[in-house]
């Protein structure tokens, strides 16, 4: 391949991977811009979402790459793993708030913070324990249709990650922006307290902040399966830490700011692994939240860092 | 005593003893704590004989007191300091690979004259080399040697990973942390000519002492593994317990008020940072002596989170707490769950059930860490052993104060103040403008205030006064103008450093240190007048115990302003004392600091009326020992009482100044404050 080939194939690879890291992000951030609380847990149940995608789908009939649909099924199909797993993720999020989260709202200092690395602990834990430690084949009932530009390859189911993905943050965004819940949302991230008073249910707002984060997030890993055509227990700690650093560089509690954030993330990914080499990738990724951190903590996007410390 | 009586004297209220103590009720108090001191160290030293020696279970105690000194490591950060460090395994594996890079076979440069000197000192041979002709260097770093190295190199890279980040708040700084602690042992791991990469490095030396080395033999590990942590035990508590200790708590309770106050906060957190990492470096150091090797994967996330689960399980900022949970949880892991993992599979064969029989505890270890994590946060914040000691209930006579008009003239109250009104400016603040994106908060003010007179600054809310304090502080930077304290320039320092020069302030909205004695408090306002540092607190010579001694005296003498209100009470935490009580002590901490000038923001606000004039005699009677006073108040009888001379801000200008009589009838003040009606109809009826 040419220079040229390997830099367009990087990009498709790294658009692709953006478009994952962007659902978790936005989810991340909705939950930060609101609470100004980091979710570790987020991460894993984007993994947790990779493992219902499969069994809905294994459920299917579908297993590997074995059986391949086309048209209706396939689109039936997908629909309903999206759904389900969407649906499931996202009230698991809302389980987690109210269980874990609620009690210590309102409390100064690391409490929330190091609650959601306990449940992360236990999400991760859980999840090894009953399905142990090996890579799971994710069924892929997508045909393999492959486009070639110049010498690179694009292939159908990128497409319509990207497709997906776009139509969750299209959808998201306008909710934010438009919907009468957005607003209340909008609303209690720039002010929880004067939101209260002009009558926003606060609790409400929050948890449907939870849910479509952990949905996104749970649509997020049903596109990490059918990505790699593999899930694991891990993929939550590695993806999260992609994800995270993508939230930050767009500027953590900005919806927009992840988006991009996500995407370049992606492309970093990419063209690192390609040009430099794979194990330094995660160096690469660190080093760049710690330089965002330090240097411009806002991110791209992001207002002024909120003022909890 | 019958009522109005005020006693200086505290009598200590007898409590009754929980159940838990009856039985040793009858040992003096004083007693108690020694002797569990000294039964604990018999336990530990005798532990290897009568445990039958058995070298797994002595291996496992050895690395349960490791890890126990981690954790003290990490509660000096996190738990003191209220830095939350979420990659403190970083400081491990530096000490770890610097112990083991300089004893392994890993680097071998050829040997040529310029090794011979530290051929000499003992730290490095010439070997034959593997591949080739020729000698090679090994390095023969003596383990004693590598401990105090290798804390001090982790010590290092604390304050150069601290440097850039401490100032980050909170959350940002656990990510940031995060971050390094990830990045270190990707980077070992990619190193594979420093490391040896995945694999780990092997041959590292074991320690020796007089020629003897330790082998595989557990039990000598065992005891360089107790004195460790009884070292750090001893360092820990003796820091906790001094002006470093004050001024870490005092960061962690409210940063602000901490620098407004004198400490240094960027110094003092990087001491916490460096003191913290020195701990886990010289672990390292350790563990991987006792290990004979080490590998990336002993040093990444999952570690640093297994230490936070320790120091939140045992008590963040309990010194004998953190401790006694890196023993329960190492334990958990190398003897219960194992027996618990027999005893289940034990009793599934006996039941016939095919589950249990299979059952393994083992590896549900972090699982068992994320459920702590969950459980102690929601229902045991303050830990196994809590950080903070129950306080004994006062008697009715301590508890019952009255109003105490007059003020006070018994009291000398030596080095306060001590300012004679000569008529030159104590504080001369000109053409000081503040401007908050688009808003100008302050413009242009001019305030003099002559040594040794009361100011007051008035205005409706909103008019900038608490941003003049702001000002003259240091917390905001005021952007045109000058501020000069008896002719230095105060624009540009730091609050301590202002703090350091004689101005003191209190906080219109209180900002105690909330965790923290009312002593305390006191204590730490004083920071900047001690002059111990951390080895003297650790050792705590003569010197040491003196200055405490007299800054404690002077707390108390400070207290006795304000009758029998705070003196019964200076053991108590702060958060149980009575709004007008604790405004009293935000005063009382700031006279502490044995400031030349007091700023006062609203301080009589909340109290009723004759707990007002109690207050306002008393800070005249602080103004007749040399004390300048700045005071920002509402009610116009105080400051009519007390002030020579009054400003009046509104919307950031200063609208009218002069004698308290005069401002009260000057037209655009009454403008101000009521209105262009109210001034109309003022003007029409007198």
């Amino acid at each position: 391949m040419t220079y040229t080939d390997l830099m367009v194939q990087q990009t498709i690879n790294g658009l692709s991977l953006g478009a994952m890291y962007s659902l978790l992000a936005l989810g991340f951030t909705l939950v930060y811009g609101i609470l100004e609380l980091i979710n570790f847990s987020h991460f894993n149940v984007f993994m947790i979402g990779s493992f219902v995608a499969m069994w809905t789908l294994q459920l299917f009939g579908l297993s590997g790459q074995d059986v391949i649909l086309t048209g209706l099924p396939l689109a039936g199909v997908l629909l309903v793993a999206f759904v389900v797993t969407m649906g499931f993720c996202g009230g698991l999020g809302v389980v987690i708030e109210r269980v874990t989260l609620r009690p210590l709202r309102g409390l100064s200092g690391p409490a929330a913070m190091i609650t959601s690395i306990g449940v992360s602990y236990i999400l991760f834990n859980l999840v090894l324990l009953t399905v142990g430690a090996d890579s799971k084949n994710f069924p892929n009932p997508l045909p393999t249709i492959r486009y070639n530009i110049g010498g690179a390859v694009l292939d159908v189911r990128v497409i319509l990650i990207w497709i997906v993905a776009f139509l969750l943050m299209l959808g998201l965004y306008f909710f934010v922006q438009r919907s009468r819940m957005g607003k209340a949302m909008r609303a209690t991230a720039q002010d929880a307290e004067a939101a209260r008073m002009m009558g926003v249910e606060v609790d409400k707002v929050i948890m449907m902040a939870f849910f479509l984060g952990s949905a996104l997030a749970g649509a997020g890993g049903l596109i990490f399966g059918l990505y790699y055509n593999f899930t694991s227990f891990i993929i939550g700690f590695t993806a999260g830490l992609r994800a995270f650093t993508a939230a930050v560089l767009g500027g953590i509690g900005n919806v927009p700011g992840a988006m991009v954030g996500g995407v370049l993330i992606g492309l970093i990914e990419a063209m690192g692994g390609q040009f430099i080499a794979t194990e330094w990738t995660d160096v690469i990724i660190f080093s760049i939240l710690v330089l965002v951190l330090v240097f411009k903590p806002s991110g791209l996007f992001g207002r002024v860092a909120p003022t909890k410390s | 005593m019958a009522n109005g009586a005020t006693t200086t004297t505290t009598t200590a209220a007898v409590a009754t003893p929980s159940l838990l103590m009856r039985p040793v009720a009858w040992i003096p108090e004083a007693r108690r704590r020694q002797l569990g001191i000294a039964l604990l160290i018999i336990a530990a030293v005798i532990f290897p004989f009568y445990i039958d020696s058995n070298d797994a279970d002595v291996d496992s105690m050895a690395n349960a007191a490791a890890y126990a000194t981690l954790a003290l490591g990490l509660n000096i950060v996190v738990g003191f300091a209220g830095l939350l460090d979420l990659g403190y395994a970083a400081f491990f594996a530096i000490g770890a690979y610097t112990y083991g890079v300089l004893t392994a076979y890993q680097l071998q440069p050829p040997w040529n004259s310029f090794w011979e000197v530290f051929h000499t000192l003992g730290l490095a041979a010439p070997v034959p080399a593997d591949i080739g002709d020729g000698m090679v260097v090994h390095f023969t770093l003596s383990f004693w040697l590598a401990l105090p190295l290798a804390g001090g190199l982790a010590a290092f890279f604390g304050i150069l990973f601290g440097f850039p980040t401490l100032r980050l708040r909170g959350d940002y700084l656990a990510i940031v942390t995060l971050g390094f602690g990830e990045i270190v042992p990707i980077v070992v791991r990619n190193w594979s000519d420093l490391t040896n990469g995945a694999a780990g490095l092997n041959g590292v030396a074991a320690p020796q002492l007089f020629g003897w080395s330790f082998g595989v033999n557990s039990v000598p590990y065992y005891y360089v593994a107790i004195i460790m942590v009884a070292f750090g035990i001893f360092f820990s508590i003796r820091l906790r317990d001094s002006r470093i200790g004050r001024a870490w708590m005092a960061i962690r309770d409210d940063e602000i008020a901490a620098g407004a106050m004198g400490v240094d906060r960027t110094k003092f957190k990087l001491l916490a940072f460096a003191i913290g990492a020195a701990f886990g470096g010289m672990t390292g150091v350790f563990y991987v002596a006792k290990l004979q090797t080490a590998t990336p994967e002993m040093f990444g996330f999952p570690v640093s989170v297994m230490i936070l689960v320790m120091v939140v399980f045992g008590g963040i900022g309990s010194v004998w707490g953190v401790v006694l949970g890196a023993f329960i949880l190492q334990l958990l892991q190398s003897w219960w769950l194992q027996d618990l993992t027999q005893w289940t599979q034990a009793f599934g064969k006996l039941v016939g059930s095919n589950v249990l029989a299979h059952a393994d505890f083992v590896q549900s270890i972090e699982l068992i860490f994320g459920l702590i994590l969950v459980f102690m946060m929601l229902f045991r914040r303050q830990g196994l052993i809590p950080a903070v000691r129950a306080q004994k209930a006062l008697s009715f006579d301590q508890q019952h104060a009255e109003v105490r008009r007059g003020g006070f003239s018994d009291l000398k109250l030596q080095g306060l103040g001590g300012d004679v009104r000569t008529g030159a400016a104590a504080l001369e603040i000109k053409g000081v403008t503040v401007r908050f994106g688009g808003l100008t908060a302050l413009n242009k003010v001019d305030i003099t205030v002559p040594t040794g007179s009361v100011v007051a600054v008035i205005g409706p809310n909103g008019s900038g006064k608490s941003t003049l304090f702001n000002a003259i502080t240091g917390l905001v930077e005021a952007e045109e103008g000058s501020i000069r304290f008896h002719g230095e320039e105060l624009i540009g320092l730091a609050p301590h450093e202002i703090l350091q020069k004689g101005v003191a302030r209190t906080f219109q909205n209180l900002r105690l240190f909330i965790n923290m004695s009312v002593l305390d408090n006191a204590l730490v306002s004083q920071h900047s007048r001690l002059k111990t540092g951390v080895f003297r607190a650790i050792f705590r010579p003569p010197s040491t115990r003196a200055e405490e001694k007299g800054a404690r005296e002077w707390a108390m003498e400070v207290f006795a302003i304000f009758g029998n209100r705070l003196v019964p009470r200076v053991e108590q935490l702060v958060t149980g004392l009575s709004y007008a009580n604790r405004r009293r002590i935000e005063i009382a901490r700031a006279l502490a600091s044995r400031p030349r000038i007091l700023l006062l923001d609203e301080p009589t606000a909340g109290m009723n009326p004759a707990e007002t004039l109690e207050l306002a005699e008393q800070i005249k009677s602080l103004n007749d020992l040399g004390l300048t006073v700045l005071l920002i108040e509402h009610k116009l009888d105080v400051v009519t009482r007390l002030a020579d001379t009054v400003y009046v801000l509104d919307h950031g200008d200063v609208i009218a100044a002069g004698k308290p009589d005069e401002v009260r009838k000057d037209e655009e003040v009454l403008r101000a404050y009521l209105g262009r009606n109210a001034q109309a109809a003022a003007a029409g009826v007198t």
